[in-house]
């Protein structure tokens, strides 16, 4: 496989990951936060071809399935009727790009559901909550790691590139970011802001936050690239040729930590969004009922979740392909 | 010198952070009906929390010049003699953790590098985004549970319930034996980055003008690799190293809590939370020793290992 | 007349002489020493054995004058005793240290009986001269003790004389009802080993758990053994403890506890699965749910005790506000503070729906805040609450809402939307909340919910006031409403919904108020319930907090633990770590 391969194949994967996401509202059978109060942790329907009697179908079908007993998590599938799969129904309204919609890719007619990847503990469909999440959680996590890395590319090669006094303004400014305990931060953010903005809205911001406070680990790494660049003879050589500053960051230097950067971004984007499982737990991630992937994942920390639903991995797959894309990629353009 | 000035800033700015957050340590104790608000008024006037911020931080400093560290509003103790055993329990599972991780990631990362597009490849790739896609706590619990469905490990603490009836050879293999899943946690959780790191450096030097040079030259491949490439695929990595360390004491947060292990951090965690303030600012400043010590540790690698950078007097 | 009172509330009428003596005296014969032992009346089983169990967190302290968290309060009611001790399965008085005690006709003075011959853990003497020093220690202003304030009894300290070495009087300013429950909460201190660090006014930092065992000593079943910081405290047997069983032989069984320090609750469910710890309490009905599945391969048996005393609540905001500064919350509060609005929320949700969702079935729907766990107390004639959207509908057209295109507005024809703030690390509260939240869609009201991280969630209920409604909790210590107080008098510190009235906000509140007053001082145990039961009904009315969901209690035990008899009060399973006791068949490490 040649770099160009890989490259077209990593932005082709992350083309369709970030299209399914935002298209979630056509794709996702139902709307994200509709409860089924008598479906909790409903598991995954197999889509089926061969009914009770033995009969092929051509078209996909599902059953009806209804709790046993007072146990939650154990169903059983009525197989009196079978409730075939539809394309394009009508249901929920939902809004893509900015339009109106209500038609969804499939469905099945009520009372039936088809949970692909079964149910939460609210009986929600975790498929639409997963499609839908993906807006939130891979917006936020690009957001914050553009900001760190953006922020720390910039202080760190300014710090290597000009050493002496501004290094050491620099690089002390970093240990201080990070030896501080943010997190007090993060609460006093929360508190300033007004309860009644949209939880969506409250989490980017303090995504930003995140983000802009973070920039001390990158800058730290990129400084010490920069400080071996701008020892190379041809750095020197063009210096002596009198070449500006600007021009010697730009043409010598950022090319040498451009490495680093992408596969610094490539395990940062998971990283945020992951972060956001620990900040749910405080209080501080998307919450309730708006779905993302930090806080569905939150769920799945909890031991009888993890012990009984393994269907609650699915935002954990979910992200799978997303690392690998965004890894692809990082490698595809580091080989140029 | 610099050293004093950092702690100085850090000290300062978690008061006024601290200050910003809403709440404050008594705020729970509103909650127990059997408690008057006269009590909980009596009880911050005793910690000086009723003072303003400057007359706050003044005490506390003259705290630490008495070696305490300040004082625990939960533990109604000086925070000093809370931190010291536990502490010794934390680095005693990071240091193991980072050194295992290291010791790892920079064969494997480096193996790697120089089997570009095979299987190998591939499988490493897709375990590592596995890895990375879970978070820290799910790992946790699996292997947990794990330990559980087996019966193979311990499912939690430092030592057995008879420790103290042990010999000594068998208190250090029950320790160890209680190591292993905390410390496998740990090193899922860092390997997979680290490995991509490394990685990314080798293969960055291997594509590097002068490493092409050196096998056009007709140098086995395997001298070019430790010759030539290693050392320039350092330097990002001794500067990762170095920050590495400032994570000693906290790296291992969630692991500490879910596997009791008997560190910092339950306490460290518990006092976040509770706004017990001082009792977190005792990490915070150890963390930032290690930081201040990591750094300098890593400067003095990058100049060990690259001649050309010219380290500026302090 | 100065009835002997073992056992009051069962009384009819007026405080009955009942035959506790019959039980505490009868018993010296089998007892080798002439001390006044208690002779208990349960199985009868073997010495020897060791216990472990799990804390969520390390205990703070191991001072009973200053401990307020739970996991040192665990501790320390092993270490300690109380003169009458409340029997958490009877949920009544019995007595402890006192073995008998005499109340004045006008119920302000106590006279209390101690056991004689009693010895704390070190061997030391115990007399009247320790009761006095405690209750001094508690009632110190420098101590800061959580327990001050119930000692307070019409606004002036209870007064505590010795009698004799033997006989102790409490004289109160106003007659208490039930006051013998208050010394359940007071462990009696060594005075001999904390003497001089009360004069020095150093007593809220002994006991730390730094100290050295030799320097502690209690009158509880254990004693203090070893601590390792962070991981584990260990107590042992106290050889001069003053309960013996039926057969003579003295108590308790067990050679040791073990404490554990287990951080996460599903570190706690793991290693109880995994067989290192014998107890645990204080389980989620999910985590309840998945250790059922195991239970006889786990060799481990679990009870769902039925509703605790815990209740959760959803209450608006109707502090007096600074319009200035919190002027939308002040304006919505012309919502919140129509009867009619929050009867039309309460009866729009369906707590059937919470009850099974959120507990799995393991809690019960509350009408009002007295739960169904609290026998004596509860308000029987109040009705479930039933949800009804049309009922809902009808309050809020009479009350002047209306809707538009589906939305509900008020009178000016603003829409009628509103934020729930509730506790973001406790997941069922935020669950309930997002259920409220579904509910009250259908109603036409939008609802955000936002959980926020505790301190930041109590400092706006208490502090800055700065919230609209809330979804909180809360739990009594003891079944009786005396508990309660500072929740319901207006200006009781935990009156959640309104605080620091300087007098009573609405005719209902002055009603509470005096109903409150009047149950504190009545003697007669009949009519203080119909006065309470009246509370009740007032609270099911007015929805001042609008009752949610009263969780059960859920514990666990390893096969094999006799006398286990877990009970919905606080501690749940270790009240009676004195009698328990491993039988043959359990496979002990």
């Amino acid at each position: 496989m040649s770099a160009r391969v890989g490259r077209v194949a990593a932005l082709a994967l992350l083309a369709a990951v970030h299209l399914a996401a935002l298209g979630a509202g056509f794709l996702a059978p139902y709307a994200p936060t509709a409860q089924n109060r008598t479906l909790p942790y409903a598991p995954p329907a197999p889509l089926r071809f061969v009914d009770a009697e033995g009969v092929f179908h051509l078209r996909p079908f599902v059953y009806a399935v209804t709790e046993q007993g007072s146990v939650t998590g154990a169903y059983a599938e009525d197989r009196r009727r079978a409730y075939p799969v539809r394309f394009l129904v009508p249901g929920a309204p939902y809004r893509f790009a900015g339009l109106p919609g209500h038609v969804h890719l499939f469905g099945v007619d009520e009372p039936a559901r088809i949970f692909l990847l079964g149910a939460d503990g609210f009986g929600r469909d975790q498929l639409s909550r997963l499609l839908h999440g993906a807006q939130i959680s891979l917006f936020a996590g690009l957001m914050a790691t553009v900001l760190s890395l953006g922020v720390g590319w910039l202080l760190g090669t300014v710090s290597g590139f000009y050493g002496r006094g501004v290094d050491a303004v620099i690089m002390r400014s970093a240990e201080l970011f990070l030896a501080l305990p943010w997190l007090y931060l993060l609460f006093a953010v929360r508190a300033m802001l007004p309860l009644s903005i949209p939880p969506a809205r409250a989490f980017l911001l303090l995504v930003l936050v995140i983000g802009l406070v973070d920039w001390a680990r990158p800058a730290r790494l990129v400084r010490g690239v920069v400080l071996t660049a701008r020892e190379r003879s041809y750095v020197l050589a063009a210096r002596g040729f009198g070449a500006s500053d600007l021009y010697l960051i730009r043409r010598h230097i950022s090319p040498q930590t451009a490495g680093l950067l992408l596969t610094q971004a490539a395990l940062l984007v998971p990283q945020y969004i992951l972060a956001e499982v620990t900040l749910s737990f405080l209080g501080l991630g998307v919450s309730e009922p708006v779905p993302s992937w930090g806080n569905m994942l939150a769920d799945l920390q909890h031991y009888h979740v993890l012990a009984s639903y393994w269907w609650m991995w699915a935002p954990g797959l979910a992200l799978v392909p997303v690392i690998l894309a965004y890894y692809a990629l990082s490698e595809a353009l580091s080989t140029r | 010198m610099h050293g004093l000035l950092l702690l100085a800033g850090v000290s300062l700015l978690s008061f006024v952070l601290v200050e910003l957050a809403p709440g404050d340590y008594f705020a729970e104790m509103r909650l127990d009906p059997r408690i008057s608000e006269a009590t909980v008024h009596a009880l911050r006037a005793r910690y000086g929390l009723d003072r303003p911020l400057p007359e706050r931080y003044g005490r506390w400093l003259a705290s630490l010049a008495k070696g305490e560290l300040g004082y625990s509003f939960a533990y109604g103790q000086p925070v000093g003699p809370l931190l010291w055993p536990r502490l010794r329990n934390t680095l005693l599972l990071t240091v193991t953790a980072t050194a295992l991780a290291w010791l790892l990631a920079v064969p494997l990362g480096t193996w790697w590098a120089t089997r570009r597009r095979g299987p190998a490849d591939a499988a490493l790739t897709g375990l590592t985004a596995m890895l990375l896609a879970l978070p820290d706590l799910v790992l946790v619990l699996g292997l947990l549970l794990l330990a559980v469905r087996t019966g193979w490990f311990p499912t939690g603490g430092m030592v057995s319930l008879g420790h103290e009836q042990m010999p000594w050879g068998a208190r250090v293999k029950d320790v160890a034996f209680h190591l292993v899943l905390p410390v496998a946690a740990l090193v899922l959780g860092i390997v997979p980055a680290l490995v991509r790191y490394v990685r990314a450096s080798v293969a960055d030097a291997l594509g590097a003008p002068f490493v092409r040079a050196a096998r056009a030259h007709g140098i086995p491949e395997r001298r070019v690799l430790f010759r030539h490439a290693l050392p320039a695929a350092a330097n990002p990595l001794v500067s990762l190293f170095g920050l590495s360390l400032a994570g000693l004491l906290s790296m291992s947060l969630l692991v500490e809590v879910v596997m009791s292990w008997p560190g910092l951090g339950p306490l460290f965690l518990e006092a976040i939370l509770a706004r017990d303030f001082h009792l977190v600012l005792g990490p915070v400043l150890a963390s930032t020793f290690l930081l201040l010590g990591g750094n300098l540790l890593a400067d003095l690698l990058l100049a060990a290992t690259d001649p050309r950078i010219r380290t500026e007097e302090r | 007349m100065g009835a002997v009172a073992g056992m009051q509330a069962r009384g009819r009428g007026l405080l009955v002489v009942a035959v506790a003596l019959s039980a505490s005296t009868a018993l010296a014969q089998g007892a080798p020493s002439s001390a006044d032992l208690l002779r208990s009346e349960h199985e009868v089983g073997r010495a020897g054995g060791r216990l472990v169990f799990a804390l969520r967190s390390e205990p703070k302290t191991l001072n009973p004058v200053t401990a307020v968290d739970i996991p040192s309060k665990d501790v320390i009611g092993r270490l300690t005793a109380d003169l009458v001790h409340i029997d958490r399965q009877t949920q009544r008085t019995a007595p402890a240290l006192a073995k008998s005690w005499r109340v004045s006709p006008d119920g302000r003075h106590y006279t209390l009986e101690l056991r004689r011959g009693l010895r704390f853990s070190d061997g030391h003497p115990f007399d009247a001269d320790d009761v006095v020093f405690s209750f001094q220690c508690y009632l110190d202003e420098r101590n800061g003790s959580p327990q001050r304030d119930l000692l307070i009894v019409g606004g002036k300290p209870v007064v505590v004389r010795k009698l004799d070495a033997y006989r102790v009087a409490f004289d109160l300013e106003e007659p208490y009802a039930a006051a013998e429950r208050l010394f359940d909460a007071n462990a009696i201190l060594p005075r001999h080993l904390l003497e001089k660090a009360q004069q020095e006014g150093r007593l809220p930092q002994a006991w730390g758990l730094g100290t050295p065992p030799a320097e502690m000593a209690g009158l509880g079943p254990f004693r203090l053994k070893s601590y390792v910081p962070g991981d584990r405290l260990v107590l042992e047997r106290n050889p001069h403890y003053w309960k013996v069983d039926r057969a003579g032989r003295p108590l308790p069984y067990l050679d040791e506890i073990m404490f554990l320090l287990v951080p996460s609750e599903d570190a706690q469910v793991i290693r109880f699965k995994a067989g290192e710890t014998d107890l645990i309490s204080r389980l989620s009905a999910a985590n309840f749910t998945v250790l059922a599945r195991d239970q006889v391969a786990g060799r481990y048996r679990l009870e769902d005790l039925g509703p605790g005393l815990e209740y959760s609540f959803l209450f608006f905001n109707l502090n007096t506000l600074d319009a200035g500064k919190l002027a939308a919350v002040s304006r919505k509060q012309s919502w919140f503070s129509r009867t009619e609005f929050r009867q039309a929320v309460s009866a729009a949700l369906d707590r059937q729906g919470m009850a099974r969702l959120v507990y799995q079935g393991r809690g019960t729907p509350l009408a009002t805040h007295v739960t169904p766990g609290n026998k004596l107390w509860m308000n029987g004639t109040l009705p479930p609450p039933a949800r009804s959207l049309s009922g809902a509908r009808d309050r809020l057209g009479r009350a002047g809402f209306s809707w538009k295109d589906g939305t509900l507005q008020d009178g000016a024809g603003e829409a009628v939307e509103f934020t729930i703030i509730t506790n973001a690390s406790n997941a069922s509260r935020v669950q309930m909340a997002s259920i409220i939240q579904d509910d009250l869609r259908e109603l036409g009201l939008r609802v955000q919910v936002v959980p926020l991280e505790n301190r930041a969630l109590l400092d706006r209920v208490f502090h800055s006031h700065d919230y609209e409604a809330a979804l909180m909790a809360l739990t009594s210590e003891d079944v009786d409403p005396n508990s309660e107080m500072n929740v319901w008098i207006s200006s009781g510190p935990t009156h959640l919904w309104h605080l620091g009235e300087s007098r009573p906000a609405t005719p209902w509140e002055d009603e509470i108020d005096g109903l409150m007053h009047r149950q504190l001082v009545t003697l007669d145990a009949r009519e203080r319930k119909r006065l309470y039961d009246r509370v009740q009904a007032l609270v099911a009315e007015n929805l001042p907090l609008i009752p949610l969901i009263s969780p059960n209690v859920l514990v666990g035990a390893r096969e094999g633990l006799g006398n286990f008899r877990p009970a919905i009060l606080d501690p749940y399973v270790l009240w009676n770590a004195d009698e328990l006791f491993w039988l043959p068949s359990a496979d002990r490490r």
